[in-house]
């Protein structure tokens, strides 16, 4: 059977990539990391039925039932965003005598065997045994589960489907944001209620014998109206679209004219920025870490070194994601780096620049934090003088560390292409150490001793900004060599 | 313009490349040929400082390269599309190079208009990005790139290839007049023994890392290379 082959050959086209036995130790770490995810998961699920006992309005169930639309729409949203539209070495099979229909099913279907689908049944299974099952029956829970993973395929096919047909651009991000949010608005003004609709619906489903046939009408739904897209735009090059709206996000960098050829190069990097998908994830991903202070700022179990960590996140965001590789966002053309007349001085500085930028940028987005009352506002200040001080220059340093080809043209979210264990080398002492510092000093001393310290540090770092970034320099000169020859490998 | 001095490069304990003494006179045209794996590229990115040689070294105007930034200003280059923004479209990628060489808006779109033909209509003031041009005309891109700062030295890695033969012929022109007008010394390596005689007045033929001929080119030139080429 060809849909057999098609898979084995998938398969096989993982396993031989040449990326594949490389990444030995990304791969343990991501998979140490998994596992703790996972263990946490599992745990949530065994404890939510404590955690849902204590609200008031019907069982764990019941409420979980009611929420299950909103998870479900949240996942649409994420999926909308993150998930990568399936594709297939399509010139290859072209040619060769394979049914359409077959191409098309496989297209569909493959998505579908990806783990990210099944992740949250660590969750449900083990809600399903203690709040469900103990409430009702067996079977009960059973039908829960499987409704659950059902939706979860209905999400993932429809997600793909609204991706093929409108786009992941801006404009539809933003449309489907401001939707879910009036629904939102709407449950919370106590107009319409998604919850109530929610909860009788997957009652319905859970509770009724025949109810399972709603959630795999579902499935099929979304399956035919992918089915339908892809009869409506009849030709295979469709299957490969590669959404190229929006590309030519040409903002108007004239401005930058004026600071010579480092504002050439810092126009260049915005432009790279804009024009890569891989590069426009992260951005949008860096403007939701903006409201990690939400989560932190108002929950009084933190410690200081967790908030002041958590406020240095933030004032830094863009920094942190674009310095990590602030050489390797050039591996495509670094060659031409370094023959074309860019003192080695000027490419650092202008990535400097860059990053300095980016940082007062996100300390004005996040003065609304300043609400939180006078200990975020100096928090904010030591962590924006810290992060320009000294993580921009450790970050300039340490970069020539990565001498991996960063592939930015065939890419998305969750992209760990070009990471090696050198990444997290460079992030986990930037990590960790202000924590540390943080509590251990507001042990000893006060909090205040602390932030006045790393704030310290912060100005020392400015002061002798140029003996610092001449190390910058040097250290770039000294490994130009094997950076270059690594950008030049292409997987 | 261009002296060599017992330089090496080796990989893996395999010599890849070895030339004693090479000197490359200003104004000189320098061909370079060999089959694959010859060196070429190898010995091109030595110049360029792209690569670090285990011994020996290239010196620009008494002056060595590697580490060194003072050769820049006046070298243009293309060896491959590791020399392009590929994610700029050609108006924005020239207005940058032209930036980094000191150029004004006004020299760039003059020397654009002068590269109209070269282009055939195809590149300026298009739109798209670099990425989405096909080979041949991001080869073109590339070399009008490195001739864009007013280069007294241009080196090109096989610039022939991939281009139509209206293109090439165009290519040889252009060179030539390079020569003649401005006197720009230039080194192109290329497998088109045709091509390179007739551009190149001196040519070194590159074995396995080793210099095995170094003739100036006479009317024999594509004879003899033919023969020694011949299977």
């Amino acid at each position: 059977m060809i849909l057999l082959e098609l898979v084995k050959q998938e398969w096989l086209k993982g396993i031989r990539s040449s990326g594949f036995y490389k990444n030995v130790a990304v791969s343990i770490f991501l998979g140490v990391f998994s596992l703790y995810i996972g263990g946490l998961l599992f745990f949530m699920g065994f404890s939510l039925n404590k955690i849902l006992e204590e609200v008031p309005g019907g069982t764990p169930m019941e409420l979980f039932n009611g929420a299950m639309l909103y998870l479900l729409l949240t996942g649409l949203l994420l999926r909308f965003m993150m998930q990568q539209l399936g594709t297939v070495n399509l010139n290859a099979y072209q040619v060769l005598p394979v049914n359409r229909s077959v191409l098309i099913n496989f297209l569909l279907l493959k998505p579908l065997v990806s783990l990210v689908n099944y992740v949250l049944l660590l969750v449900v299974i083990p809600f399903a045994v203690r709040s469900v099952a103990a409430y009702y029956t067996g079977g009960v829970a059973l039908r829960f589960v499987v409704a659950f993973e059902l939706m979860v395929w209905c999400n993932s096919l429809l997600a793909s489907f609204l991706k093929r047909r409108f786009g992941s651009g801006l404009l539809s991000f933003v449309l489907v944001l401001v939707a879910f949010g009036a629904i939102f608005l709407l449950e919370y003004l106590h107009v319409f209620s998604l919850f109530a609709i929610s909860r009788a619906l997957f009652g319905f489903v859970v509770m009724n014998p025949i109810g399972l046939l709603i959630p795999a009408g579902a499935v099929v739904l979304a399956f035919l109206l992918n089915k339908w897209f892809f009869a409506q735009n009849f030709y295979p090059e469709k299957f490969n679209s590669k959404l190229q709206n929006s590309r030519t996000a040409t903002a108007n960098l004239s401005f930058l004219d004026r600071f010579g050829v480092i504002g050439e190069l810092i126009s260049v990097q915005i432009k790279l920025m804009l024009r890569h998908k891989r590069t426009r994830t992260l951005l949008f991903l860096s403007a939701f870490f903006l409201l990690y202070g939400l989560m932190f700022y108002t929950n009084n179990h933190y410690g200081d070194g967790m908030v002041f960590f958590c406020s240095m996140f933030m004032t830094g965001i863009l920094m942190f994601i674009y310095g990590q590789w602030s050489i390797s966002w050039d591996s495509a053309h670094f060659d031409g780096i370094l023959t074309k007349n860019i003192p080695t001085r000027t490419y650092v500085l202008s990535n400097y620049y860059l990053m300095l930028a980016f940082n007062v940028i996100c300390f004005i987005l996040t003065t609304p934090y300043f609400l939180f009352g006078s200990k975020i506002i100096y928090m904010h200040l030591t962590a924006f003088l810290f992060n320009t001080g000294c993580n921009i220059i450790f970050l300039l340093f340490f970069a020539t560390f990565n001498n991996k080809r960063v592939d930015l043209s065939r890419s998305s979210a969750m992209n760990y292409q070009g990471t090696t264990y050198k990444s997290f080398l460079i992030v986990l002492p930037i990590m960790f150490f202000p924590i540390l510092w943080v509590n251990v000093l507001a042990w000893l001393t006060s909090l205040t001793v602390a932030l006045w310290s790393l704030a310290a540090m912060g100005l020392i770092g400015l002061i002798f900004r140029k003996s610092l970034l001449n190390l910058c320099v040097k250290q770039f000169n000294s490994r130009k060599y094997i950076i270059a020859q690594g950008f030049r490998e292409v997987e | 313009m261009i002296q060599v001095s017992n330089l090496k490069k080796a990989y893996n304990g395999v010599t890849v490349l070895n030339i004693p003494a090479l000197n490359i006179l200003r104004g000189e045209s320098f061909g370079l040929v060999g089959n694959n794996g010859a060196g070429k590229t190898t010995f091109f990115r030595l110049i360029l400082d792209l690569i670090e040689a285990n011994d020996g070294e290239v010196q620009i105007d008494g002056q060595k390269v590697a580490r060194n930034e003072s050769w820049k200003p006046f070298t243009g280059s293309f060896l491959d599309e590791g020399f392009l923004i590929d994610f700029l479209t050609p108006g924005e990628y020239f207005k940058f190079v032209g930036k980094l060489y000191n150029k004004s808006e006004g020299d760039i779109a003059l020397f654009l208009e002068s590269m109209e033909e070269f282009f055939n209509g195809e590149i300026n003031g298009s739109k798209k990005l670099i990425r989405e041009f096909s080979k041949g005309n991001q080869k073109k891109i590339g070399i009008a790139a490195a001739l864009l700062g007013d280069p007294q030295i241009l080196i090109l890695d096989e610039p022939f290839t991939a281009l139509d033969p209206s293109s090439q012929i165009r290519l040889k022109r252009l060179l030539n007049d390079l020569q003649t007008r401005q006197g720009i010394t230039m080194l192109i390596s290329s497998h088109d023994l045709n091509h390179v005689t007739e551009v190149c007045k001196r040519i070194v033929v590159l074995e396995k890392g080793d210099v095995v001929k170094d003739i100036a080119t006479g009317e024999d030139t594509l004879k003899e290379l033919e023969s020694y080429f011949a299977v």
